[in-house]
């Protein structure tokens, strides 16, 4: 008989998750990852003025904000077919560049490395449940000091963002035509300065620290595998001048890497609790989660880190729970790289805002890879209100429920034939979970869209 | 007229830097030894976990200070090591003791409050709705963090699917209340602060510390010339008055214009913005919208 | 419902009477920064004067051409402060300008928007203050 195991709350991820596994000779046969939390943003936003649409949806997510107000500033001047200055798109990308930071500095050691070293426990907030930590005592050591300063660099992320985004989260810079304010000198500097001891703790400590890590726990490099099927709406990419600096639109199955085309988007919810009219329904039987099944012509696909670094040629080494963590901090760096190019190309003190005026009715989608993956926001507009609003989050992707033809989301899949050492303190499922860097308090579908 | 300004009184210059002054205050208690850290459990509910984020963007003091000399953190989701039902007998284990409360994110009602379960204790799911009213009572002191917390905010907005509602409509006790969107560290660490050393601090009328939610954002805005010359602005990124575009500073009590975000460097209106009211209570509804063009411009 | 020239008169027999006595204060004073906020202070009690006399001189031109007065519900309709047309808001059957009223940031306020009859609402949120008073009126509601 399997034995059934539940992990609830999945700590350290931004929202409420539980996963189911069932466990057979030591092995995950069954899992189901649950997402416990639903608002309804989608029905929240009919009704409202098309331009609130960007600083109400960065209240989706309190750790990647920026991302959701980037995404809905995107489908916004797509619906209204503006479209924003060189200028206006370096600055843009430069606060979602410093939103990457703070989440991926901020993922890597408040929410990895917990799993993997062990933090002082007279703080009661590190006391553990499980003895499989593996590093010896001195590399512990300085890992526990890097876990407290990278708070430091944390902190200073949103620091750069507010300089030209006003404050973090939930930041006011981000808006059609770019950003709202200007880029001066002495802001530049002020981002430069910050930007270089950031790219020095990346390059000397957090690096570092995940191959570290990784040496450690070399059997972690064999197992969060999942389908391996990559997919990217692309970032930092499509210049008028500087080209793509970090990935396009690409998806990877099967060994061979291919354009994206955001037609084959689908998102189902066979196993999710809404009703066929896309109400909120519980009862539903067969159905364990608030979280959708995105879908790419019909199959699941993995968003993220690892994704990208894979799709842009940074980095193939594999497609694993570590792979995943490694290609998070090497991320990280590249960031860092963007962001430095982008400045040097700003022409300070260009205001590139305009007044905007609402459309009678339109539509727009403004697809976007940010930290956790692809995002993607549709919006419709009637008698210049939201008609209508879809977002699609990364976690759609990767915590996945099954979909109609029975195939598991991403995550279930990783989880699947992982190898559990002690099943009464299953820490693995754990550590795989969080190297997608779920993020739960982005699941809120509400309205369903197939072949958008 | 009066030709030159001599500054800003002193004692006004005092009150707005509070919450480093009750730090101060706390390190040199720390110093003599006379301060007892004491529990802090702070729960993320019904909202985007993004108050807590915010609290790791302090520096005034930072999160290691806070949680190395001024309380225990017992309980929070987003950076605790343990996880599953070890995670949440830190929880249930503390309803006897003495601890203080900080919650984040409203609390849905709907479907008895299944459309948020924070844990699973002993097989049974334990919601939000839960979570508050186990612990709610027994909290020395219970503090509603952000938006959400205070009065439902973003997770209320209209029409409300989830039923959300705020920590004070569960529980009958004094709640203190810190709303913005999200909430300042300095608003959250002051508070704790003043606890800490010498209880309760001044609330008004609706429970918000005295302290930082005093004076209305219009009152010590930089653009209040332009406001009073009637110079606003027509869109984002001018330097001049937001009121046009939809400015809710007139309305909006809280210490933004002398505090700033983020280490202290920026604000929204300083970011040529008009402020969106989200430290005020009825955020976002009572807020909306947040930016108009086409008001009308005469004087 | 202009304010009539009695009531202006009595306001500036007020400032007048207070700022004697802010002036007789400040010979006293030793405190430079409440020196300054008194001085402010009459500052802005010369700037009200200055206002209040323009709003005599407007009396009388007003007389000439007493339109507005009567305004339907239909015509307020349109005074949303939206697109060059001011913002009336009506409560207790008086039309009051909120166009510049700081609390009312493109013409909307709590959820409320201009061009309507808020009696109702002003009651159940601002039973008993007299914030009216502030308010320029336009006229009355028919
Ligand atoms: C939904 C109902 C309403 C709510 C919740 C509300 C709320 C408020 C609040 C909180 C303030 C003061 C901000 C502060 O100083 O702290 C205010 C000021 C003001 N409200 Fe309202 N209000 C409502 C309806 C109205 C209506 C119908 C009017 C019609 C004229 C109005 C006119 C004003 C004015 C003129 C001010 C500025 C007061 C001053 O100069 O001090 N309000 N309102
Ligand atoms: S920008 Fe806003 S807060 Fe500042 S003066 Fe203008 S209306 Fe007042």
């Amino acid at each position: 008989m399997a034995k059934r195991i539940v992990i609830n709350p999945i700590t350290r991820i931004s929202g409420f998750m539980e996963i189911e596994a069932f466990i057979e000779n030591n092995i995950i046969v069954d899992a189901k990852t649950e997402g416990l939390l639903f608002r309804g943003f989608e029905k929240m936003l009919v009704g409202r003025s098309p331009f609130d649409a960007v600083y109400f949806t960065e209240r989706i997510c309190g750790i990647c904000s920026t991302a959701h107000g980037v995404a809905s500033t995107m489908a916004l001047e797509a619906a209204m077919k503006v479209i924003p200055t060189e200028q206006g798109r370096y600055l843009r990308d430069i606060i979602h560049g410093c939103e990457f930071l703070q989440n991926h500095i901020r993922h890597f050691y408040q929410y990895t490395t917990p799993d993997f070293i062990k933090l002082p426990e007279n703080y009661p907030l590190y006391v553990t449940d499980h003895n499989d930590f593996r590093l010896p005592e001195e590399k512990n050591a300085l890992l526990v000091k890097h876990y407290f300063e990278s708070l430091d660099l944390s902190r200073q992320a949103h620091e750069m963002l507010a300089v030209l985004g006003g404050k973090a989260p939930h930041n006011h810079g981000v808006f059609i035509g770019g950003i709202t304010t200007q880029a001066s000198t002495d802001k530049i500097i002020k981002i430069k300065s910050i930007l270089n001891s950031i790219n020095q703790f990346i390059r000397d400590k957090m690096i570092p620290d995940a191959y570290t890590i990784g040496e450690y726990y070399q059997d972690y490099y064999h197992n969060g595998g999942g389908y391996g099927n990559l997919l990217s709406y692309g970032c930092f990419n499509n210049y008028a001048e500087l080209g793509t600096l970090y990935v396009d639109p690409l998806a990877y199955k099967d060994g061979s890497i291919r354009p994206f085309y955001p037609s084959g988007i689908s998102e189902e919810i066979d196993y999710s609790w809404y009703s066929d009219d896309t109400e909120p329904y519980m009862d539903k039987p067969k159905a364990y989660s608030w979280v959708k099944a995105a879908r790419y012509y019909g199959i699941p696909f993995e968003t993220g880190p690892l994704a990208r670094q894979w799709l842009s040629g940074e980095y193939r080494h594999g497609i694993s729970t570590m792979d995943r963590t490694i290609a998070r901090v090497l991320e990280a760096k590249k960031i860092t790289e963007v962001i430095g190019v982008l400045l040097e190309n700003i022409t300070p003190d260009v205001s590139v805002q305009k007044e905007y005026s609402i459309p009678e009715a339109a539509e727009g989608e403004g697809l976007i890879d940010t930290t956790r993956g692809a995002l993607g926001h549709w919006i419709e507009i009637d008698d210049r209100v939201i008609s209508f609003y879809q977002i699609i989050t990364p976690s759609g992707w990767n915590l996945s429920t099954r979909s109609g033809n029975n195939l598991k989301g991403t995550a279930e899949k990783a989880l699947i034939g992982t190898t559990i050492q002690n099943s009464d303190n299953p820490v693995e499922l754990g550590r795989i979970i969080r190297s997608f860097d779920p993020c739960v308090s982005c699941q809120l579908m509400y309205i369903q869209m197939v072949g958008i | 007229m009066i030709e030159k300004n001599p500054g800003i009184c002193p004692m006004l210059n005092a009150s707005s830097g509070t919450a480093k002054n009750l730090i101060e205050k706390i390190k040199s208690e720390i110093m003599r030894n006379s301060l007892v850290k004491r529990d802090l459990i702070w729960l993320e509910l019904t909202g985007c976990s993004g108050n807590i984020i915010s609290l790791l963007n302090g520096s005034n003091p930072d999160f290691k200070f806070l949680i190395t000399n001024m309380v225990n953190l017992i309980y929070n989701n987003s950076l605790m090591a343990a996880e599953g039902e070890a995670a949440l007998d830190a929880l249930v284990n503390k309803t006897g003791s003495d601890y203080i409360l900080a919650v984040e994110g409203a609390i849905s009602t709907k479907n008895n409050g299944l459309y948020n379960i924070i844990g699973r204790w002993k097989g049974e799911p334990l919601t939000a709705l839960k979570a508050v009213q186990l612990l709610g009572d027994r909290a020395s002191h219970v503090i509603a963090v952000g938006a959400c917390a205070t009065h439902g905010g973003v997770s209320a907005a209209r029409p409300n699917p989830a039923e959300c509602v705020s920590v004070q409509s569960i529980l009958k006790r004094k709640v203190i209340k810190l709303p913005g969107c999200p909430c300042h560290p300095d608003w959250f660490l002051g508070t704790l602060a003043h606890i800490l050393l010498y209880g309760e601090p001044e609330l008004d009328d609706r429970d918000r510390h005295l302290l930082f939610y005093s004076m209305l954002i219009h009152d010590r805005c930089p653009r209040r010339s332009y406001f009073d010359n009637g110079v606003f602005a027509t869109r984002l990124g001018e330097k001049t008055c937001m009121f046009k575009l939809g400015c809710r500073g007139p309305v909006t009590r809280i210490d933004c214009p002398v505090r700033q975000w983020n280490s202290y460097v920026n604000w929204p209106i300083r970011d040529d913005t008009p402020c969106i009211g989200c430290a005020m209570f009825g955020f976002p509804d009572s807020m909306e919208p947040f930016i108009s063009y086409d008001t009308t411009r005469k004087r | 419902m202009i304010k009539s020239e009695k009531t202006i008169c009595q306001r500036m027999k007020q400032i007048i009477e207070e700022s004697e006595s802010n002036i007789k204060m400040l010979f006293k004073m030793p405190c430079i920064y409440a020196r300054t906020s008194v001085l402010f202070e009459l500052s802005a009690n010369t700037a009200e004067l200055n206002e209040l006399c323009s709003q005599l001189i407007e009396n009388e031109n007003r007389q000439v051409q007493p339109t507005q007065s009567n305004i339907t519900i239909e015509q307020l309709s349109q005074f949303t402060g939206k697109n060059g047309n001011p913002a009336y808001v009506a409560v207790n059957g008086i039309v009051y300008d909120v166009t510049n009223n700081a609390a009312w940031a493109a013409a909307t306020h709590f959820g409320l928007t201009a061009g309507k009859d808020l009696t109702d609402e002003f009651a159940s949120c601002h039973a008993g203050h007299s914030i009216l008073d502030k308010l320029k009126v336009v006229g009355k509601l028919i």
